[in-house]
């Protein structure tokens, strides 16, 4: 974030100064390198390795030989499961529906958490600290709760939400085959918007009031200052908070699991991560690792190329 | 690390096949002369067994055995959350239980996994066959190949009633399909908000079991291949009769089994029927208090008049578990667990299980009448069930896909209003692929 008002003086330094300071360098170094190793190690291990362990698995293939059940073998497979993933529809079918659900819910979701952060951060509203606790409650609500709390509220036996609408004579299904994809968005929208918003609102405290003092001057209403000012300044902001929601939504597992469990319309391969458990738990682990692998290529793609292009924007 | 990784899981696979060739020799050869794929001599000294489980009370059951068993303790593990994947993991990782709760369905995937041991070197393992029921011992030995588990608990199935709406409606209970379809269209007529039964598509599981009474086996083993056969003409008209149902409207096809919309359609009594286990006879006994005294038990319906068939859904088998260092002692009280009086009563009062074991038929607890179900003794209709259950069924050795490709196909083409009967045909393709991506031998029956 670029600093508007760096006119503090900055003392000059003495040349002995700076000798020293060049001199401390080494055993400072040495214990950074000790405070950090204990992350290190537990990230290889526990994150690192993990992958590539996953990495090369999806590499192999299952082999068997003799009899119903055989002797079993795991041996080099090239692109076996790579292919069979690729070539599967269900898969791109899911691919689809996590694409299709990002492009909608993550600017609805921080189209809100902008208007939300902005609010707060005018004159409009009193009782500001009320306000930014409720609208981030519900991120402090656990996902799973939240899911299934919410397939409480959408399914029509027990919903008094459709009751009520019902007896208004309007009759809605949120769990049909064509609405429980964005059934799903509002549930992630609700849990999520709070916690975007509180990362905008953040970024917004750190502007200097003195820059509203000159717009002001210059004759800028609230509307001016929160559009031309106050946006542009928290875009980076905004634009972290979008990579968080690109990668978040690939993922999309837990939602339309909970969900699954009242609506017969979310299958067993309604998301990539579902896809990629069920093989899983149907024996087959190499192809599983390596539908893992196409996931998080793609989880990459996205969200770096989005960052890249946003970058030569900003840049520009 | 790569090379590392790579190296472990070779000689690690190396392992498997240097102690599968016990088990291999053991499944081609004809039954009865099987070489000891484990030893079988008891330990010395004091034994701790794992036993991992999701069997309400099952503690209960263990300090039984502990108290009088000082040299064989058993320790157990809840594993109610994912269970296969729990014990899957736990084999990968060197850390198997001894013993493991594993569902019939479950035991050909388990041992096309290499993670089952044969036991059947065990001379008490081999004398346990007489203690229980014929179809749960064909299901645990894969038709004697090699005794892999013990059976512990059943589903037979059976249909649950509301005798009140029925004797309300003057509806005469149903004793075959059709007399059951025109039940649902009376009670239709007379309520439009009752259906006969909630049909979940996705609930594939319940599915088997209507397709194991009439007979449409899925799985047969043939020329040195798995033949798998879902869609066959049994099959099709199972679809073909409750996609009869969906048509009449006399049936509910979006609650879920198991879930809180389907017990809240049941407390409103929404519902006339449900075709159930022998286990899910605490459902309505704890969850819909209310309707105390309301419903009844009866056979199945069945296809024809005055047959007597029935199909089983659920049950598990207790596993021995590949790596258990402890095979004699395993045996022992794996025998005690699922037919001893003592452990079979506590596992039905606590756990709500219907023994497997012939002898718990003659638990004192399962020859009286049930309260909630006004004082109708319930387990009579299930004893009756379990009786004709055709032992011939099979399960396949990639079953969680074959689950799970149905229940999907299914559901989809109830939600597009197209013919249930293709979904036989869609999840045959999935579970070939499936089974052909793990170069399991196979070829389509149909």
């Amino acid at each position: 974030m670029t600093s508007l008002t760096s006119n503090a003086a900055v003392p000059a330094r003495e040349p002995g100064r700076a000798k020293r300071s060049r001199s401390r360098s080494g055993p400072r170094a040495g214990s950074i390198a000790a405070f950090l190793l204990p992350f290190f190690v537990l990230f290889t291990l526990f994150y690192i390795a993990p992958i590539l362990y996953a990495l090369v698995q999806s590499f192999e293939k299952i082999q068997r030989s003799g009899g119903q059940y055989g002797t079993l073998s795991t041996v080099f497979g090239g692109t076996t499961q790579y292919s069979a993933v690729l070539s599967n529809p269900d898969f791109w079918a899911s691919l689809g529906r996590v694409g299709l659900f990002g492009i909608v819910q993550v600017p609805v979701m921080l189209f809100l958490s902008l208007l939300i952060a902005l609010l707060l951060d005018s004159r409009l509203i009193r009782f500001k600290a009320f306000f930014r606790l409720t609208a981030f409650l519900p991120y402090a609500v656990p996902g799973l709760i939240a899911a299934i709390m919410w397939s409480f509220l959408y399914h029509p036996q027990l919903s008094p939400i459709v009751r009520t609408l019902d007896d208004l004579g309007l009759h809605v299904d949120f769990l049909s085959e064509s609405s429980v994809l964005w059934s799903i968005a509002n549930i992630s929208t609700w849990l999520w918007t709070g916690y975007n918003m509180l990362i905008i609102h953040s970024a917004l405290q750190a502007i200097p009031q003195d820059i509203y003092e000159a717009a002001r001057l210059d004759g800028a209403g609230d509307i001016a200052i929160a559009l031309r000012i106050k946006v542009p300044i928290v875009l980076p902001s905004i634009l972290l908070a979008t990579v968080f929601s690109i990668i978040g939504t690939l993922q999309l597992y837990s939602e339309p699991s909970v969900l699954a469990q009242v609506a017969p319309s979310v299958s067993t391969t309604f998301t990539p991560n579902m896809m990629t458990y069920g093989i899983a738990s149907g024996g087959n682990h190499q192809q599983a690792a390596a539908m893992s692998v196409v996931i998080a290529v793609a989880t990459f793609v996205l969200s770096f190329g989005f960052m890249k292009i946003t970058n030569r924007k900003t840049d520009a | 690390m790569i090379t590392a990784m790579a190296r472990q899981s070779r000689v690690r696979a190396a392992f498997a096949a240097a102690g599968l060739t016990g088990v291999l020799v053991a499944g081609c050869s004809s039954a009865g002369d099987k070489p000891a794929a484990s030893s079988c001599k008891p330990s010395t000294g004091k034994v701790t067994l794992q036993y991992w489980n999701f069997v309400p009370g099952m503690k209960k059951v263990l300090d039984v055995w502990n108290a009088a068993n000082p040299n064989i303790q058993v320790t157990m593990k809840n594993i109610a959350n994912n269970s296969a994947d729990q014990i899957t993991n736990a084999v990968k990782a060197n850390q198997a239980p001894d013993l493991a709760q594993i569902g019939y369905d479950s035991l050909p995937q388990f041992r096309s996994q290499d993670m089952l041991a044969d036991v059947s070197g065990c001379a008490p393992a081999t004398a346990a066959k007489s203690k229980f029921i014929d179809w749960t011992w064909s299901q645990s030995t894969f038709g004697g190949q090699g005794i892999f588990a013990f059976p512990q608990d059943i589903g037979p199935l059976a249909m649950y009633y509301r005798a009140d709406l029925f004797t309300k409606y003057n509806i005469p209970v149903p004793k075959t399909w059709a007399e059951y379809q025109a039940a649902g269209k009376t009670l239709k007529a007379h309520d439009s908000s009752v259906a006969i039964t909630a049909f979940d598509p996705s609930n594939s599981y319940l599915f088997d079991g209507l397709l194991w009474q009439k007979g449409g086996q899925m799985y047969s083993y043939k020329d040195g291949k798995w033949v798998v056969s879902i869609d066959n003409p049994n099959a099709r008209a199972v679809a073909a009769y409750w996609q009869g149902l969906i048509k009449d409207g006399t049936v509910r096809t979006d609650l879920k089994n198991g879930s809180t919309p389907l017990t809240n359609a049941y407390a409103k009594g929404k519902l006339a029927t449900m075709i159930g286990a022998a286990w899910s006879y605490t459902n309505l006994r704890d969850n819909v208090p209310k309707q105390s005294g309301a419903w009844r038990v009866a056979p199945l319906p069945q296809w024809s008049a005055g047959e007597n068939r029935a199909g089983n859904w659920g049950g598990s088998t207790v596993a021995f578990i590949k790596g258990g260092k402890h095979t004699y002692e395993a045996v022992k009280f794996n025998e005690w667990l699922n037919s001893d009086p003592a452990a079979l009563k506590i596992e039905n009062s606590v756990g709500g299980l219907y023994p497997a074991a012939t002898a718990g038929a003659d638990l004192p607890a399962l020859k009286v009448g049930t309260p909630y179900y006004g004082n109708q003794n319930i387990f009579d209709v299930f004893r009756q069930s379990a009786k004709n259950i055709d032992t011939s069924w099979q399960w396949g050795p990639t079953q969680v896909t074959a689950y799970t490709s149905l229940g999907d196909a299914m559901t989809s083409a109830v939600a597009k209003g197209s013919d249930l009967s293709a979904a036989l045909k869609v999840s045959q393709d999935a579970v070939i692929k499936a089974m052909e991506g793990q170069s399991i031998p196979v070829t389509a029956g149909n």
